[in-house]
């Protein structure tokens, strides 16, 4: 079926100082469709919808929606015509109910000009109806899930008029049911005529929901190709190569010393759990946010208060207060938010690789900074991780995402871990250097170091775990060790009622 | 493919030409306080010849430090407690109490000069401890609590002198504030160097310097990390009282005196001082040179200003708008970079 061009993108070029971020940029978008766009961290996607959407403007080149010529527009004349950027940040008010934020701005008012509470309510409620999301329009968005969240972000989009509708990476941090939610929601607004423009990295998803796929490279956007479909045709278009996906090595001995072990620990939100990790080995933990699973990675770094157990590490009792007893038992901690917990953006690369080692490696003469130890470890990172990057003086908040990422590893590598906590870090990360992340973590466990590695895509988790913990309202409900496992069976077994985990504990030891 | 690349020769000479451009510009706005010092050096040079050109009246380069002396060490204080994306307003009251409570002492128990001195910036330090404790274990927020803090100060001022002014004119408490290191340099811009050396290498060379710049630029990551954020900020005010104190000295000694207005000329320029040097009210900007650059800048228009005579009612109206102007520039870059 031959549709409409909502939306034509012709010839647009941006640059950012020295920065080429799109050449010549060509895209044509058709009504009602789901138009996907991928591309490594840095590529250009990101310019590229801020130039449709008014909030950059494009050097060269011209865009035309529904005929009329809106390069010139500004965001707001844009947004009255209907196009809509829905950011990876909600811009949603936490403290404000689900109608304000739906009105806001566009407030119903009353003869006075103050705003009719009432009639506001009212036109919620039937606004969630006509959308199909049974939220109380009273509740207060903070207490919303995180994938109420996202669609309520969309609504407001649409409620003001928005037509078509630009997605930033909406489901990151969502789980698989809430991402297929979301998509079902989306996809029955396209066909009442919305046309929505997507970013993610995740590529089965695109593949699944997308009418039409456009690869940004380099800032060269390939325009509208076809015959895109499969997961890996698809992974190697973005990476410019064919990309190599890594996994574990099979028939690794699982039954090596035991490095750390957790006898009866507990914590907000987190049931006392017994579990241990082996030298040289990576568990992948599994579980949403309040699950436990990022309550247990937070508490071994000492970032969250324990309230019972021990923790034993090489069979020793350790006490892990603060950060900087967890850094000195060689525990390291790779955050899951990296712009709040991980990086700082306006210091440079060097400095930033540092930051956990200036009250231990860094100490030089009377207690000064050695800044040419600091500068070399800083080089060495950024040969080994392959940061890209002008110089280690760059500000951080200069690079792509999968390169600060490389930093926050950087820096915790530099204090030379024992055990590697990961909090799901190739959210938000393309292809290319989620692979090298999840290389580099396999090459160091073949080094001895072992590896707790939080995720909550699975297929990930399949393919490089040894042992499997599964977490679900505190409790640990599986552990096992990663043997024809499949993601169907770990959500089986996350949502199944009879907690396998004792099972399985009693199995282990009668087979020692 | 149906585009082709750039040709990367294309590219690169793109890249050259803006970058040499850029870089330019952005030095010359990273050090947009000298830059303004050097234009107001000749704009006065200009309009004055008689009294600020070097080579007739060399005189007037020298009267700048000394005049920024005190403000110098207390903006230095300050500072610290910006970069960290707080602010301390208790700075002339903590300078104020020590200074009186040492001149008092002093006078009273007739204790060597040196005592005094200790005595003050102790004081000082005690005053900006308490300061970062209650801001960093307690949770207060400094803008409130240091504010507080001041109104105290200040009252505690006005109830030891009642309103008077108590003199201190023997020579064994004023020297430092009225000779000169080898007869040529006077003691007060010796302290301000020291103090700003002492400053830059904490800044720029030690872990504590270090963790201020990670705190004021996230302190949520700082703490991830594994820098005591707590202590950090405790540490900052704690300096921030030290400096406040050691200006209690040079500014009691200079002056011979204490009275129940002591210092309070200096409330808002220290503030103005620190940003005009390039001190990000955000938190995790600022080098010690830019603010030194900053301190010299705000005398160097007071004094000129009053040389041409200006009615001294006029005087603080075109501090103000020298402010607004320096405030501006940095708009202006924190604009451009982010457009680099």
């Amino acid at each position: 079926m031959e549709r409409e061009i909502i939306l034509e993108v012709r010839n647009v070029t941006k640059t950012f100082g020295s920065t080429i971020a799109l050449t010549g940029a060509n895209l044509k978008v058709e009504r009602g469709a789901i138009h996907s766009l991928v591309g490594r961290n840095g590529a250009g996607k990101s310019t590229l919808v801020n130039v449709i959407s008014g909030v950059i403007e494009a050097d060269d080149g011209t865009i035309h929606y529904e005929g009329t010529d809106v390069t010139a527009m500004s965001l707001r004349e844009r947004q009255v015509l209907g196009i809509r950027l829905v950011t990876q940040h909600a811009s949603i008010v936490p403290d404000l109910d689900v109608a304000e934020n739906i009105s806001m701005g566009l407030w119903t008012k009353n003869k006075l000009r103050l705003v009719d509470w009432k009639r506001m309510y009212e036109k919620a409620g039937e606004v969630l109806e006509e959308f199909g999301l049974s939220i109380n329009p009273r509740k207060l968005v903070r207490n919303l899930t995180p994938v109420e969240k996202r669609k309520l972000n969309i609504i407001r989009a649409l409620f003001g008029g928005g037509k078509f509708i630009i997605l930033d990476e909406p489901t990151t941090s969502l789980s698989s049911e809430d991402r297929d939610n979301l998509f079902y929601f989306v996809r029955s607004q396209a066909e009442k005529g919305i046309t929505f423009i997507l970013i993610s990295h995740y590529l089965e998803e695109i593949l699944r929901v997308s009418n039409e796929i456009t690869v940004v490279r380099d800032g060269i956007v390939s325009a509208n190709m076809g015959g895109i479909d499969t997961h890996d045709k698809l992974a190697s278009l973005i990476a410019g190569e064919n990309v190599e996906l890594v996994r574990r090595d099979p028939g690794k001995n699982p039954a090596a010393d035991v490095l750390l072990k957790c006898e009866g620990v507990s914590a907000a939100f987190l049931q006392p759990a017994d579990t241990k990790v082996h030298k040289g080995e990576i568990v992948g933990y599994v579980g949403f946010p309040g699950s436990g699973a990022r309550e247990m990675c937070c508490l071994l770094y000492g970032l969250n208060p324990k309230h019972s157990g021990v923790i034993r590490i090489d069979g020793k009792p350790v006490e892990i207060k603060n950060v900087g007893d967890a850094l000195k038992n060689g525990i390291c901690y790779i955050p899951n938010d990296r712009h709040t917990d991980g990086i700082v953006g306006i210091m440079p690369i060097d400095e930033n690789i540092g930051l956990s080692n200036i009250r231990s490696k860094l100490k030089g003469f009377f207690g000064f900074l050695n800044l040419k130890k600091e500068r070399d470890i800083a080089l060495r990172m950024v040969e080994t991780l392959k940061i890209k990057t002008p110089s280690v003086r760059t500000l951080v908040n200069k690079l792509s995402g999968g390169n600060q990422q490389k930093v926050v590893l950087a820096k915790m590598l530099s204090c030379d871990p024992r055990l590697f906590i990961l909090d799901e870090p190739t959210v938000g990360i393309d292809i290319k250097s989620r692979e090298e992340i999840l290389g580099l973590i396999k090459e160091l466990t073949n080094g001895g170091m072992s590896v707790i590695y939080l995720t909550n895509d699975y297929g990930e988790l399949l393919r490089i775990a040894d042992r499997v913990v599964i977490f679900n309202r505190g409790h640990i409900v599986g552990d096992m060790d990663n043997v024809g496992l499949t993601p169907e069976r770990v959500i089986e077994i996350r949502d199944g009622e009879n907690f396998l985990s004792a099972d399985n504990d009693n199995k282990k030891e009668m087979a020692v | 493919m149906s585009t082709q690349p750039p040709t990367d020769t294309n590219a690169n000479i793109g890249l050259n030409a803006g970058f040499g451009r850029d870089r330019i510009v952005k030095l010359l706005l990273d050090n947009s306080v000298w830059v303004l010092l050097v234009l107001g050096t000749a704009v006065f040079n200009y309009l004055s010849p008689q009294y600020f050109n070097p080579f007739k009246n060399i005189q007037i380069y020298f009267n700048i430090p000394m005049q920024s002396a005190v403000m110098g060490v207390l903006t230095i204080g300050l500072a610290g407690t910006i970069l960290l994306g707080d602010i301390d307003l208790s700075c002339v009251g903590m300078m104020a109490v020590s200074a009186a409570v040492g001149v008092l002492l002093f006078k009273t128990f007739h204790l060597p000069g040196i005592a005094a001195y200790a005595i003050i910036i102790a004081i000082g330090t005690f005053l900006g401890f308490i300061n970062g404790v209650l801001i960093a274990k307690l949770k207060t927020v400094s803008l409130i609590e240091t504010l507080a803090m001041n109104t105290t100060l200040t009252g505690v001022v006005l109830a030891i002198t009642r309103g008077r002014t108590i003199t201190v004119s023997n020579r064994e408490y004023t020297w430092i504030g009225q000779s000169k290191a080898f007869g040529t340099v006077p003691y007060l811009v010796f302290i301000l160097l020291i103090v700003y050396i002492v400053m830059y290498v904490v800044w720029r060379r030690t872990a504590l310097g270090r963790s201020f710049y990670a705190v004021g630029g996230n302190a949520q990551c700082a703490k991830v990390s594994g820098i005591n954020v707590d202590r950090t900020r405790i540490a900052a005010f704690t300096i921030s009282g030290m400096c406040a104190g050691i200006a209690g000295i040079m500014l009691s000694a200079k002056m011979s005196s204490i009275n129940s207005v002591f210092g309070q000329t200096y409330g808002m320029d220290i503030i103005a001082a620190a940003v005009i040097g390039g001190t990000s009210l955000q938190g995790g900007v600022g080098k010690v040179a830019g603010i030194l650059g900053g301190v010299l800048l705000i005398n160097f228009i007071q004094v000129g200003l009053q040389v041409f005579g200006l009615d001294s009612y006029f005087v603080q109206m075109a501090t103000g708008l020298i402010i607004l102007l320096a405030v501006l520039i940095d708009s202006l870059r924190i604009r451009f970079q982010s457009r680099i």
